[in-house]
């Protein structure tokens, strides 16, 4: 299917949780990506391993328009309730402990304190502290999000155990995210990522496949937060953020570049970004990449158009990037807009900066717009100067001033660092003397 | 006692093959008893009492014209004597030994015919007689005494091991006579001869003192036991046969004991090497349980080892051969009786062979087999070095390698299922090493050879197959495979062997299969594949640390990763892969492919037994033209408009300083006549180049024939237009731009041959690059040209301010070296590239100090980090097929290397134009 070639679905799946993989199965449905039987039978069989068997019932009912389930998952069903019933009586009297608030506060910011006042006062070891991680856990996989969260936020405040504690966080975060609570789920995230790039693990390749993970899940996270554009900047293009993502993952490489692309702020990063861009370019490339290439490496200012064409289905196909907001009475997808809006301007600075005439239609037509919105387009970039330029009506032309750089102005720049470097290097110098001297 | 043996047995063999059913316990007993003899010697014909009157036939004429050969060769020995003729008489000698052990294999008896025996008696005399004649002697010519001297040790060597029968001759010549009489009617009569002429030999052999068992059962067994080489066998290992004559008295203790002495000869002086491993061989046949079987064919297989002794000539490949066989015994053993563990680091108890089939516990046994196909596949490597590559015996030599390959592929899947994935991975690199240099074409040639031998070894084995059942010695069935198993592509199978290693293998191992995995993917055209495992192995950084092969391997690596980069059209990488390998001049060296003299410093003789050591064998050598050529027509693609762009400075950037000394030396001549070689070639095609002919150029370069050898011709030869076209363009530009105004794009594609979009691309660049200061009229499709030449003073400005720069870094690294590390972060880029240049140098010292390294290519190439984006890679050691765990992971290593990712990579543009980078394209 043609609007599915782009569709990264199938591979950011394997590196989400079953639950995070709902939402974007959901929006594939919504898109019809795929045939709609397919969709769900893929939800059956993403439900099958969790334990929320009532929602995989009913998805079952109405994949195959009937009233009967299978047998198996109405005996899972009484399996899952019967074990709920009894991680819950484990769990008990940690969880009564923690919701009378009397005695929540008693405990302290020392860990082993709480332990030891838990074990003596209330009978409470770690066989229940570890009741309650069970029972957190299958809270998750029932979908009470909000529970587990709760849950897994104090099992952390009295764990010990550093694994466990991390997957507790891992937890934690996904709940978070499947409750759309954007703000604690980036604490979360930058809670977890810490831990990751502190942590010793055991193999290189675990670290960096936690990595990986770290970024799909962010995925979520960036895209719905208002400050998530520069963040997701910040985080991939970490040198070993982004030597995760060239080594198992290009395919992020899409979210990168679009983050580039609406964020005016990251330009200094720009030009390293393309070079990795042109580096995996047998690895990955989708038009977004693509659309880079052409502008900043082949100059190929047709190509770049129409890719935008197809970057605009892509952004539409992507569950991440084609996040939809209601606006009074229809429904717009903000950062296409966003996207489209700076993506012409990417074409148009290039272009700019090797043409010293261009002719107003042929302009309006490589920036996708109809000739008096390319007009308007102009002047408003002109009267913002941020382009050196004026507008002959005449020939129907635009005429960039030419940019020489004056030559005393270069020889300047170039001398301009060495005295600064000269007196650092001196005082330096001083430094170490005295620290000499002082020994 | 004999006739009764044989009778019985022929009986039993008859109603055998009357009906099978009826086989009653008896006769299956002596079948036993014979069998394993018997089917060992197959190939010298079956055993006399089988029947079969065709069968006859064919034996006699054969024996009759062994005879007569045999007695011709007597007479022209005779004559010889007569005339003194010692050199001739020489060549007889030799003559007639090879037709004795002709004859004796026809007549399938162990004893000389008798008037071999006689021309030895008449021979001797005839000897004594010439040397007791002191003037004869000095009056014979130089050459005549030199072949009565050789011929006295030679007959004094040859009739020890005829001693009794000679004695015996000299005392009654009579009986001889009978006897030749004897031997011509036996051939017509049926099986009964052997029983005949056996009772007449035991008339002879009666003398024999020191045999101590009845004397006609001793030739019964030798009949059957004889095989054509143990003719040559001294005395002493007569002896030793017959003390295992008879199966079922040969206890496990005899053969240990002889065992030992044997072993202990080892080594000692004037044990000869082959008769050693003779008699080993022998010994395994009469092992009484498989484990002292195994033993015991450990040992053969390393006195095979020794069997030669310099370090510099390789194993006869015979003795390779046998070698190998050995060795898939020892598996087959192995895997028949899995209880039985190898193991080289305890010393096994005195008595562990002892333990038999039925024991089922572990049985520990002494040995190590990687190491074992470590050395075969070494003497393997060796006799590829020193045979001549021009002659049928190189090439079937290399027939040899499927041989190798099985037995590798077996070693490997034993050790495996051992549990010893160490040496498995060890294993595992030696079958890589085979496979790595192979394009799929002869990859599929190989196997298909091995396909071939298949078929021969399914009919051998199936007449083998009869061989009967067991014997109380040890007889193994093959068990394992005798013919390796390729998958359809060689990519697969390096796949799987390179995942085991990188799983299993100690760092050596990793890092030679991960050069054998980077050069295969370079010859599969999979550039950016070999490219990554490159980069994310930093095996450039650690390169220089390794040991010679290694470092060679990296050298083949790397061409051949610039041969694959060209082929895919990336000019800039191609070179930088390659620069390094001829800016010594050294490149046969660099890549073992031939010893280069040096102007500058003579060799020892030691290093250069060293160097041809270290040879890489034909088979697997890159082809040098090729390699030049497309090293130079890269740097001519870079330099050319380099220096049209830099006319006015020539010396400030160099991109191949090859290039331009080559262009140098072309100048200075004063007559430049047609191109011969490949240097010629690419210096008329770069003259051609920079006056913008591009079409002469590449006629030039076309004409090349090394062309030939690339599989894609055309499309790299279009590519090769293509890029010469581009350039041509450039060129021109950067020359004639300050003549022109304005410029028309149709004018200008139209002139270069190239389309319109790709020249606007181009000229795009060049604007963007800043490299060309215009830009383009749009409506009209026209480049307009801005006037920014400098003046003068202005130029002189810009170079005064760019020394002061360079000032200023002398100063801060000269700081930096006295102060250490520490703070200045602004530095930190600039300082690693002081360090780079540092290893640079050091590189160079090693060099001279060991004659051999390419301590500058690594350094040069590698560098540290200089390499593209390399940080980028840091973290890909998790490929998805495992990936190579390299110790200097990013992660691992700590602060130390986490600098700033911007800073460095800044750092890395600013040097880009001095280092090599493979990334280099994208300046936008």
């Amino acid at each position: 299917m043609a609007m599915s070639k782009y569709d990264l679905t199938p591979r950011i799946a394997p590196n989400l949780d079953r639950h995070l993989v709902f939402p974007l199965l959901e929006f594939t449905q919504e898109r019809q990506l795929y045939p709609n039987d397919q969709i769900l039978k893929a939800k059956i069989e993403l439900l099958n391993n969790t334990n929320m068997v009532d929602y995989a019932m009913d998805i079952h009912k109405s994949l195959y328009h009937t009233e009967d389930v299978p047998q198996d998952m109405v005996d899972r069903r009484v399996e899952v309730v019967a074990r709920l019933k009894s991680l819950e009586e484990a769990a008990a009297p940690l969880v009564t402990f923690l919701q009378n608030p009397n005695a929540v506060q008693e405990l302290r910011a020392d860990k082993q304190y709480n332990l030891q006042m838990l074990n003596e006062r209330y009978q409470i070891g770690t066989e229940q502290i570890e009741a309650l991680y069970q029972y957190a856990k299958f809270q998750f996989e029932c979908g009470n999000y909000s529970g587990a969260a709760d849950y897994l936020y104090q099992y952390r405040a009295l764990c010990t155990n550093a694994e466990r504690s991390l997957s507790a966080l891992w937890g934690k975060l996904a709940a978070e995210i499947l409750m759309q609570n954007w703000d604690i789920a980036l604490d979360e995230l930058s809670r977890l990522k810490e831990i990751i790039d502190s942590k010793n693990f055991a193999s290189s390749l675990n670290q960096v496949q936690s990595r990986i993970w770290l970024m799909h899940w962010s995925l979520f996270i960036f895209f719905n937060h208002d400050n998530g554009r520069t963040q997701i900047i910040d985080l991939f293009n970490q040198d070993k953020y982004l030597n995760a993502i060239q080594t198992n993952a290009p395919h992020l490489l899409r979210y990168l570049a679009t983050a580039f692309i609406v964020n005016k702020k990251r330009r200094p990063q720009f030009k390293e970004f393309i070079k990795v861009i042109q580096q995996e370019q047998h690895s990955f490339s989708d038009p977004i990449t693509e659309f880079l290439a052409c502008v900043y490496v082949n100059f190929d200012f047709d190509g770049a158009q129409k890719k935008m064409k197809e970057c605009e289905d892509v952004i539409m196909n992507d569950p991440f990037l084609g996040k939809r907001v209601e606006e009074s009475n229809y429904t717009v997808v903000p950062l296409k807009d966003e996207f489209l809006e700076n993506a012409r301007l990417f074409i148009f600075e290039t272009y700019c900066r090797i043409h010293e005439r261009i002719d107003m239609g042929v302009l309006a037509e490589k920036l996708n717009l109809n000739y008096e919105d390319a007009e308007r387009w102009i002047l408003n970039l002109i009267r913002t100067s941020k382009l050196d330029a004026k507008i002959n009506t005449q020939t129907g032309t635009v005429v960039m001033e030419p940019i020489h750089p004056n030559v005393y102005e270069q020889l300047i720049d170039h001398t301009k660092g060495l005295s600064g470097r000269t007196y650092k290097l001196v005082s330096q110098l001083m430094e170490h003397g005295q620290a000499q001297a002082a020994r | 006692m004999a006739s009764k043996f044989w009778s019985n047995q022929a009986d039993s063999e008859t109603e055998s093959e009357v009906s099978d059913t009826e086989q009653d316990d008896v006769s299956e007993q002596e079948d036993a008893t014979n069998a394993p003899d018997r089917n060992k010697y197959l190939d010298t014909g079956d055993s006399d009492s089988d029947d079969s009157d065709s069968h006859k036939r064919v034996i006699k004429s054969a024996k009759d014209k062994r005879f007569e050969e045999l007695s011709t060769t007597i007479d022209q020995m005779k004559n010889a004597m007569k005339i003194n003729d010692w050199v001739s008489l020489q060549e007889s000698f030799d003559k007639i030994n090879r037709q004795l052990e002709k004859v004796m294999r026809v007549t399938e008896s162990d004893r000389a015919p008798n008037n071999y025996i006689k021309a030895l008696v008449m021979l001797e005399d005839f000897l004594n007689q010439a040397m007791a004649n002191k003037e004869a002697k000095k009056k014979m010519s130089s050459s005549n005494a030199k072949a009565l001297n050789a011929m006295r040790q030679k007959l004094k060597k040859n009739n020890k091991q005829y001693e009794d029968l000679i004695n015996k001759c000299r005392e009654n010549p009579e009986s001889f006579e009978d006897q030749e009489e004897a031997e011509e009617p036996s051939e017509d009569e049926d099986d009964d001869d052997e029983d005949e002429s056996g009772s007449e030999i035991d008339d002879i052999t009666k003398a024999e003192p020191e045999s101590d068992d009845t004397d006609d059962e001793d030739d019964e067994d030798k009949d059957v036991n004889q095989p054509g080489w143990e003719r040559k066998l001294s005395k002493k290992d007569k002896l030793m046969e017959k003390q295992f004559k008879d199966p079922n008295q040969v206890t496990w203790d005899t053969v240990n004991k002889k065992f030992k002495e044997v072993v202990a000869a080892r080594g000692r002086k004037g044990t000869g090497r082959l008769e050693l491993v003779e008699q080993l061989t022998f010994l395994t046949k009469v092992a009484k349980t498989p484990a002292q079987k195994l033993e015991i064919l450990f040992s053969v297989v390393s006195a095979q080892f020794d069997v030669n002794p310099g370090l510099s000539g390789h194993m006869p490949i015979n003795v390779w051969k046998k070698c190998v066989q050995n060795m898939l015994v020892i598996l087959d053993i192995l895997e028949q009786y899995p209880n039985i563990l190898v193991d080289d680091t305890v010393e096994p108890d005195e008595n562990e062979t002892q333990k038999g089939t039925d024991y089922t516990d572990t049985i520990r046994i002494w040995g190590n087999l990687a190491a074992f196909l470590e050395k075969i596949d070494v003497e393997f490597f060796k006799s590829l070095q020193c045979i001549d590559p021009h002659t049928r015996e190189y090439v079937e030599r290399l027939q040899d390698e499927p041989l190798f390959f099985v037995l590798a592929q077996n070693v490997q899947a034993y050790l495996e299922r051992v549990g010893d994935h160490k040496a498995a991975a060890k294993v595992a690199l030696k079958l890589v090493e085979l496979v790595y240099y192979k394009p799929q074409e002869v990859y599929g040639a190989m196997r298909n050879l091995a396909d071939q031998s298949e078929v021969d070894d399914g009919e051998e084995s199936g007449t083998e197959s009869k061989g009967g059942p067991l014997a109380p010695f040890v007889n193994v069935p093959e068990i394992v495979p005798r013919k390796p198993s390729f998958p359809t592509s060689s990519r697969e199978l390096m796949d799987n062997l390179v995942s085991l290693i990188y799983k299993h293998g100690d760092e050596r191992t990793k890092a030679r299969a991960m050069l054998c995995d980077i050069y295969h993917h370079a010859i599969l055209d999979e550039f950016s594949m070999a490219r990554d495992l490159l980069l994310m192995s930093h095996l450039q950084d650690s390169v220089q640390h390794m040991d010679i092969s290694t470092q060679i391997l990296f050298n083949r690596s790397m061409a051949q990763l610039g041969l694959s980069a060209f082929r895919a059209g990336l000019i800039t990488e191609g070179h930088g892969c390659l620069s390094e390998l001829y800016s010594g001049g050294r490149v046969k060296e660099l890549l073992a492919q031939g010893v280069s003299q040096s102007r500058y410093h003579e060799k020892t003789p030691e290093q250069e037994r060293l160097e041809r050591r270290r040879q890489m064998p034909y088979h697997m050598h890159i082809n040098l033209e090729l390699l030049e050529s497309v090293h130079l027509i890269c740097a001519m693609l870079l330099e050319v408009p380099n220096m049209a762009a830099n006319s006015h400075d020539a010396r400030r950037k160099v991109i191949s300083k090859t290039l331009r000394r080559l262009l140098e030396i072309s100048d200075r001549q004063t007559f430049t006549g047609p191109p011969e070689n490949v240097r010629d070639h690419v210096m008329a095609a770069t003259r051609a180049l920079s006056k913008g002919d591009f079409q002469t150029s590449f006629d030039v370069i076309n004409s090349l024939d090394v062309w030939k050898l690339l599989k894609n011709r055309e499309t790299v030869l279009a590519m090769i237009k293509n890029k010469i076209n581009e350039e041509a363009l450039r060129t021109y530009l950067f020359t004639y731009s300050a003549s022109y105004e304005t410029l028309k794009l149709e004018q200008l594609a139209k002139m270069f041959d190239l389309s319109e979009s790709q020249t606007h691309s181009v000229v795009s660049k060049m604007m963007i690059n800043e490299e060309l200061h215009a830009s383009w009229d749009q409506p009209t499709q026209c480049i307009v040209f801005h006037e920014v030449e400098h003046s003068r003073l202005q130029a002189l400005a810009f170079q005064l301010t760019e020394k002061l720069s360079v000032l200023a870094e002398s100063n801060e690294r000269a700081i930096e070296a006295r102060l250490g590390g520490g703070g200045l972060e602004s530095l930190s880029s600039r300082r690693r590239e002081g360090q780079d240049y540092a290893a640079v140098a050091g590189g160079n010292k090693w060099q001279d100090n060991q004659s051999y390294t390419q301590g500058r290519q690594q350094s040069g190439y590698g560098g540290g980090r200089p390499y593209g984006p390399g940080q980028n890679y840091q973290n890909r050691t998790s490929q998805s097929r495992g990936g190579y765990q390299s110790t200097r992971y990013q992660d691992s290593a700590g602060a130390g290397r986490n600098y700033g990712g911007s800073a460095a990579r800044g750092g890395q543009m600013d040097g880009s134009n001095r280092m090599v980078s493979l990334n280099r394209g994208a300046r936008a």
